[in-house]
């Protein structure tokens, strides 16, 4: 049977890359005792997945991984004897079973929620009054936003419109945050940086430095646009 | 939160920022206002590297055993982080607690290789303490060293204040009981120097003073400066291994460690007395753990730390008495339990193989020889007991087994090494590879068999019988490589064997600094000076540099490294005592010239000298 194990990544594991940040938990579950399963051969490894890697430099509140148990154990032992062996930034925070037909949490994720902010204060970008009348303009008006996308290949030109599903900005302490729902997984996979930069071109801003945004995941979503479900929400206890 | 010693923008844009940031699962926390002594135990290299070390694991769960001490650890910043941390004046800190190790009581520093030297200044440049320990202050920290290297510590004896000789479970406590006596009212320097000197094990450098024979520059004399001050240091040795302190659980690092396993330390020393080994004669005598200790350490080791995979270490693991039982173990007691078992070189026979084909994929595995030397004449004047028949044999019943990949390591450049030598090395490849299409059947044969061999060049070492021998400038040591490769070429079975060989200008280096005195240590100085630092990283390694620093320091590497020394001269490590007798290191190097072979400690008693320890295979029955 497979658990879904849901986690929090925050403070300095944010310098954790996702390699690590793997060999840390599968080391973790086999000093926790759980009946993990094994692959075959003559290294086996633990069936364990996790869903979107997180980049170097960002927290979050909501990290999945997966992991196949070959008998069911108490959730809530499960998860305080995880959270035993975590370290300061990383705790656990749900554990259920999934049912039988759930989709793996690497290709179920559709779409990611981040809350976005500048580390500087005094970024460019909170010296603009009228920030939401502007992203108004940018985004809910805007049929579409064209950009170039770099990638390993070269550039492509795409229309981050379609993959945008909510776009907010709230002003706290003089300061833009971003809230934002960005298409997510293996298909489209939009980072909260590309759309900032976007945003910050609009705006006629000078250049863009991608290490200026704080970021934060808040969670992550399997489904279709209209009807998002949070990876979290799959599955129960027992 | 905790906060880090470095900023954002800077772990950002350096390479592996979760190098500097602590935090790892098994990381001791204390709060550094609880403790009355702060010690930075720091392995000169990058994280990877020294968090793989198991000294430095054993000396950090022992000190930190203690309540009064915060022992926290550090490693050398890379060079990108280097240059940051000097352009914005940040100093170099603790992982633990990321307070800058200016404040501590000591900075300790572990000597695993020569190239690290450098490094050890990089540390100390970092954190702000003077180089020199001249130039120290009544309240800097009191920077220790210790490790291997520290049998002949002359030429960082500048550096450093305290030179620990020998294994460091034995007299840390002492020195530490000492340090806080002192730190009770008004510390004095200098005073405390003068104490610890008289602890077993301890070398204060500045306590002595030193001569050179205006004749041919050898050491006229080394004495110390005050009559009581030891005149010999005693290398400290644990006598019983099963009761000495050994970690319950060791660091998981976030960062791949070149060693991302549990280890397990089965034995110390080792029974052979390879003439070229100084491991082998200063880590004398073989002391062996109970098979019980060991098994209950691997189990609460695997536990603790939740490793997959366990290691044995030790200098020659097929010497251990009870390998079979300890295997047996492992294999039943881990393997189910999704748990590798990495074996160590093993010499090779039935009983290697066996446990061998329990833990690896046959196909996907090579099996490994390490005879040092081609030619029997040669094998036996460095006394590697180890035979043409034992290697085909071995090589035979493994290709039986189904292994097609062989590993030779040799070394070139040992003394009376003659071209014959060097060419017995690809024959003795080529007949291991005859052996295999021999032995194997063209239709069962999975291709050709694989045979790699490895030569590096030899390094003679202070307590070998060897520490007298001549080493060869750097172009002859290419030209040595050449012989083997072009003979290589020539053999029937060409087409299977592959050569491959090290740097030798690095060699040359080593070799200074190995049988080194305190005149290279402005040299040194003057190197790091001029940007030469993780010298032991063939990318920073800068040659021109360090001959630069010879030269302005009247360094002549011909009388360090090139020449041949007297068995009478007064060498600068002769101060310590290893327990190994010179006396027996001149009989061991007359037996080298005339090629005999002396038995193995198991065999019979060779009277090395550290029978006088009380302990391991000098007094177990024979």
């Amino acid at each position: 049977m497979r658990a879904r194990v849901k986690f929090a990544k925050t403070g300095i594991m944010r310098y954790v890359g996702h390699l690590d940040l793997m060999r840390f938990f599968q080391k973790a579950v086999k000093r926790s005792n759980l009946p993990i399963k094994y692959s075959e051969g003559f290294n086996p490894h633990q069936i364990m997945s996790f869903a979107a890697p997180l980049g170097v430099g960002l927290t979050s509140e909501g990290e999945y991984m997966d992991i196949d148990l070959k008998e069911k154990v108490d959730a809530a032992m499960a998860l305080e004897v995880l959270n035993k062996n975590m370290v300061e930034g990383l705790e656990i925070t749900g554990f259920k079973y999934l049912p039988d037909d759930a989709e793996k949490c690497m290709s179920a994720v559709t779409a990611a929620s981040y809350i976005v902010t500048y580390k500087d204060l005094k970024d460019d970008a909170c010296y603009i009054d009228n920030i939401t009348d502007l992203k108004a303009k940018f985004f809910d008006e805007a049929h579409a936003i064209n950009i170039v996308k770099k990638t390993k290949k070269g550039e492509r030109e795409l229309d981050l419109k379609p993959l945008i599903y909510r776009f907010n900005i709230s002003i706290e302490d003089k300061v833009p945050v971003y809230d934002l729902l960005l298409s997510s997984g293996s298909t489209d996979n939009i980072k909260p940086e590309l759309v900032v930069k976007a945003f910050h071109e609009f705006l006629g801003l000078p250049e863009f430095d991608d290490l200026s945004l704080d970021i934060k995941r808040v969670d992550m979503f399997t489904g279709e646009p209209d009807n998002f479900v949070s990876l979290g929400e799959i599955g129960d206890e027992h | 939160m905790k906060k880090l010693a470095l900023p954002d923008d800077i772990l950002m844009q350096i390479d592996k920022p979760a190098r500097y940031i602590g935090n790892e699962f098994n990381s001791v926390k204390k709060n550094p206002a609880d403790v009355d002594i702060r010690f930075a135990m720091c392995f000169p290299d990058v994280y990877e590297v020294g968090m793989s070390h198991l000294g430095i694991a054993i000396l950090y769960d022992m000190l930190n055993k203690r309540e009064d001490t915060y022992c926290e650890r550090v490693y050398s910043p890379w060079p990108d982080l280097h240059n940051l941390m000097k352009e914005r004046n940040i100093p170099l800190f603790a992982l633990e607690s990321q307070n800058a190790i200016k404040d501590f009581d000591f900075i300790g520093m572990t000597l695993q290789y020569e190239m690290c030297y450098t490094n050890i200044l990089q540390i100390l440049d970092l954190a702000g303490v003077a180089l020199e320990s001249k130039d120290r202050e009544n309240d800097d920290p009191i920077v220790v060293v210790g490790g291997p290297c520290a049998t002949n510590p002359e030429p960082i004896a500048d550096f450093v204040d305290i030179v620990y000789v020998g294994e460091g479970e034995t007299s840390y406590g002492a020195l530490l009981d000492l340090y806080k006596e002192c730190r009770k009212s008004g510390f004095n320097r200098q005073e405390f120097l003068r104490k610890a000197c008289h602890i077993p094990g301890i070398y204060v450098p500045c306590l002595y003073e030193v001569g050179y024979k205006e004749s041919d520059g050898t050491l006229e004399y080394f004495r110390p400066l005050y009559d009581d001050v030891p005149a010999v240091i005693d290398r400290q040795v644990v006598t019983d291994m099963d009761s000495s302190s050994y970690p319950t659980k060791m660091l998981i690092p976030f960062v791949r460690a070149i060693q991302d396993r549990v280890v397990l330390e089965i034995q110390r020393g080792c029974i052979r007395g390879c003439r070229f080994c100084q491991a082998g004669m200063i880590y004398r005598p073989n002391r062996e753990k109970s098979v019980d200790v060991l098994k209950a350490q691997a189990k609460e080791l695997l536990a603790s730390t939740g490793h997959e995979e366990i290691s044995l270490s030790s200098l020659s693991s097929s010497d251990y008495h009870a390998l079979g039982e300890l295997m047996d173990f492992l294999i039943d007691d881990c393997l189910s339990e999704g748990v590798n078992v990495s074996l160590p070189s093993l010499r090779i026979d039935a009983f290697s193989l066996d446990v061998m084909s329990k833990v690896q994929d046959v196909r996907k595995s090579s099996i490994t020889f390490a005879p040092e030397a081609g030619s029997q004449r040669m094998r036996n004047v460095i006394n590697k007991g180890l035979t043409v028949e034992d290697i085909i044999g071995g090589a035979t019943l493994a290709f039986k087994g189904g292994w097609n990949k062989v590993k030779f390591y040799f070394m070139l450049g040992l003394p009376t090494e003659t071209d014959e030598d060097m060419k017995a090395i690809p024959q003795l490849a080529n007949e291991v590879a005859a052996a295999y299409y021999e032995t194997v059947p063209k239709d069962q044969r999975q291709g050709r068999c694989q045979i790699t061999i490895s030569t590096s060049f030899f390094v003679p070492k202070p307590f070998t019988p060897f520490q007298w021998a001549p080493m060869y400038e750097a172009g002859e040591y290419l030209r040595r490589a050449k012989v083997v490769n072009d003979e290589m070429k020539a053999q029937l079975n060409q087409k299977s064997l592959k050569y491959n060989w090290h740097h030798s200008d690095v060699t040359v280096l080593e070799g200074v600094f190995a049988r080194g005195d305190r005149r290279l240590c402005p040299a040194i100085l003057d190197a790091y000076k001029s940007g030469c630092f993780f010298d032991a990283w063939g990318e920073y390694f800068d040659f021109d540099k360090w001959l630069a620093a010879f030269e302005k320091n009247n360094i002549s590497i011909d009388y360090y490294a090139y020449r041949q020394r007297e068995l009478d001269e007064l060498l600068p490590w002769d101060f310590i005592n290893c327990h190994v007798t010179k006396e027996f290191l001149k009989r061991e190097w007359n037996n080298a010239m005339a090629a005999k072979v002396t038995p193995n400690c198991k065999m019979a008693c060779s009277g090395c000298g550290s029978a006088k320890i009380g302990s391991g295979v000098c007094h177990n029955a024979r």
